[in-house]
């Protein structure tokens, strides 16, 4: 009986680790001008749970996540929850190409991920605020989102041998 | 059993799209019905406010302890600064006393009404955020520390944004650079007004200045009290680029590294907030005033 908690408790970590990496992203670091381009840390953990376990990242966990983060950020309500999603619909098809590959590769793979979910982002603060922002801070968020993955990819990948049972 | 296979799998199937169908559904409704939302967020940050604030204080405390290490290595170029400021402020000390007794006597003559008095409530930045959409920070106070929709947040240096939704025992500060801030603004000494609007970047707009306008870079600006949302003669920041005839304003207060905040309680007249009162009760006219009160323009 223990044992089947224990089990469908890890079921629920990829959903929490990307919950708290939602959490982290909007902490109040002090560095100057961070929360401007602050890292969008919940986009690595949807990346890498839909390439690892996405049987344990459901399309509802995803929407719960960018809710989530779309609450705490104070961004409208739906804008993460799309970008997240709409990355699960991008990645999921292509995940046998990652996940025996090496890692440079799923950081590649991350990159241009993370550039297009950032861009896309852009466009659309853009279009509610009926200008073009500046696209400095974007950019800077993207180089602090890929250069953040190796860290967030590391622990979520110690997470999953030490706890989420494999498939 | 054979009925609920397929329904099983017609939900896998369909649950993205579905999904993906409400998050853009909720991004337009977000942008027509924004008070349903911000109510939703607000009741969301309440339920997470403790443990946010939990997770914020060992940042705080290494930020502290990076900060004082800063400070053991700049000790002898910063104690003489501080001796040469000293010194200065002195003398700025004796002027301002002079001017202080002088002013109250011309008031006195002048049977000026006296300022309102003005309480505060201190809170710490429980979360902050940008990206493309918002520059605001969730602060660890609420309607139950007597905070109210409209009320403005300072720091020692200046004005940082304000109060614009409000739960139990959180609420969500909108900052200066945020493109739906707008601030009544008027430059010390010249009194001309203007107002000064966020665009997501560092540093916001001056705009709306008289036609001939004699605004330069260097020139301080402070609130102007119209619109009675702010009171008058709060320090905001300083003109310091003009591009494309856009006055670019940098806010003395340290938009990017905030801890701190001090919520100016204006329109209470020196009442101050009363800790114990019930919280149902407070809480419930919290939401309520934040729903039927529109933003001040």
């Amino acid at each position: 009986m223990t044992r089947r908690r224990e089990w469908s408790a890890a079921r629920l970590l990829p959903t929490v680790t990307t919950l708290v990496l939602a959490v982290f992203s909007v902490l109040p670091l002090r560095f100057p001008d961070y929360a401007a381009v602050a890292p969008l840390l919940a986009l690595a953990g949807v990346f890498y749970w839909t390439i690892y376990r996405p049987d344990l990242l459901p399309p509802i966990a995803v929407f719960l996540c960018g809710i989530t983060l779309d609450l705490l950020s104070g961004a409208p309500l739906g804008v993460a929850a799309l970008v997240f999603l709409l990355t699960r619909v991008v990645v999921l098809p292509q995940r046998h190409f990652f996940v025996d590959r090496l890692f440079p590769f799923v950081w590649g793979g991350f990159t241009l991920l993370a550039a297009a979910a950032i861009a896309f982002l852009w466009l659309l603060g853009s279009f509610f605020a009926g200008v073009l922002l500046d696209m400095r801070a974007a950019t800077l968020q993207w180089v602090l989102t890929v250069a953040s993955f190796p860290a967030v990819a590391y622990l979520l990948m110690r997470v999953q041998r030490a706890f989420v049972p494999s498939a | 059993m054979r009925l609920a296979v397929p329904i099983k799998t017609i939900g896998q199937r369909f649950a993205l799209p579905i999904l993906i169908f409400a998050s853009i559904v909720m991004v337009v409704l977000g942008k027509a019905d924004t008070l349903l939302f911000e109510r939703i967020r607000i009741v969301f940050a309440d339920a997470v406010s403790p443990m946010l604030a939990a997770v914020s204080q060992p940042v705080a405390a290494v930020d502290r302890l990076v900060d004082r290490a800063q400070g053991a290595f700049a000790l002898y170029s910063e104690n003489a600064q501080l001796r040469q400021d000293n010194a200065r402020l002195l003398q700025w000390q004796h002027v301002a006393q002079g001017l202080s007794v002088e002013n109250a006597r011309l008031r006195e003559l002048l049977k000026l009404a006296p300022d309102p008095s003005v309480s505060f409530v201190s809170t710490r930045v429980i979360a902050n955020s940008g990206g493309s959409f918002v520059r605001s920070v969730l602060v660890d106070a609420g309607s139950r520390e007597g905070l109210a929709r409209g009320q403005a947040a300072i720091t020692g240096a200046g004005l940082v944004g304000r109060v614009t939704e409000v739960g139990d025992r959180a609420a969500r500060v909108l900052l200066l650079t945020d493109r739906n801030s707008s601030v009544p603004v008027a430059v010390d000494g010249s009194r001309e007004r203007a107002m000064l609007v966020g665009d997501n970047s560092d540093r916001p707009r001056l705009r709306y200045l008289p036609a001939r306008s004699t605004v330069k870079i260097g020139d301080r600006l402070v609130t102007s009290g119209d619109g009675g949302v702010f009171p008058p003669g709060l320090p905001i920041g300083v003109v310091v680029d003009i591009d494309d005839g856009a006055l670019r304003v940098e806010p003395y207060a340290q938009l990017s590294r905030l801890d701190y905040l001090r919520i100016v309680n204006y329109g209470l007249a020196g009442v101050l907030p009363q800790p114990v009162a019930p919280r149902a009760a407070k809480a419930s006219r919290g939401i309520r005033e934040s729903l039927t009160h529109e933003p001040a323009p």
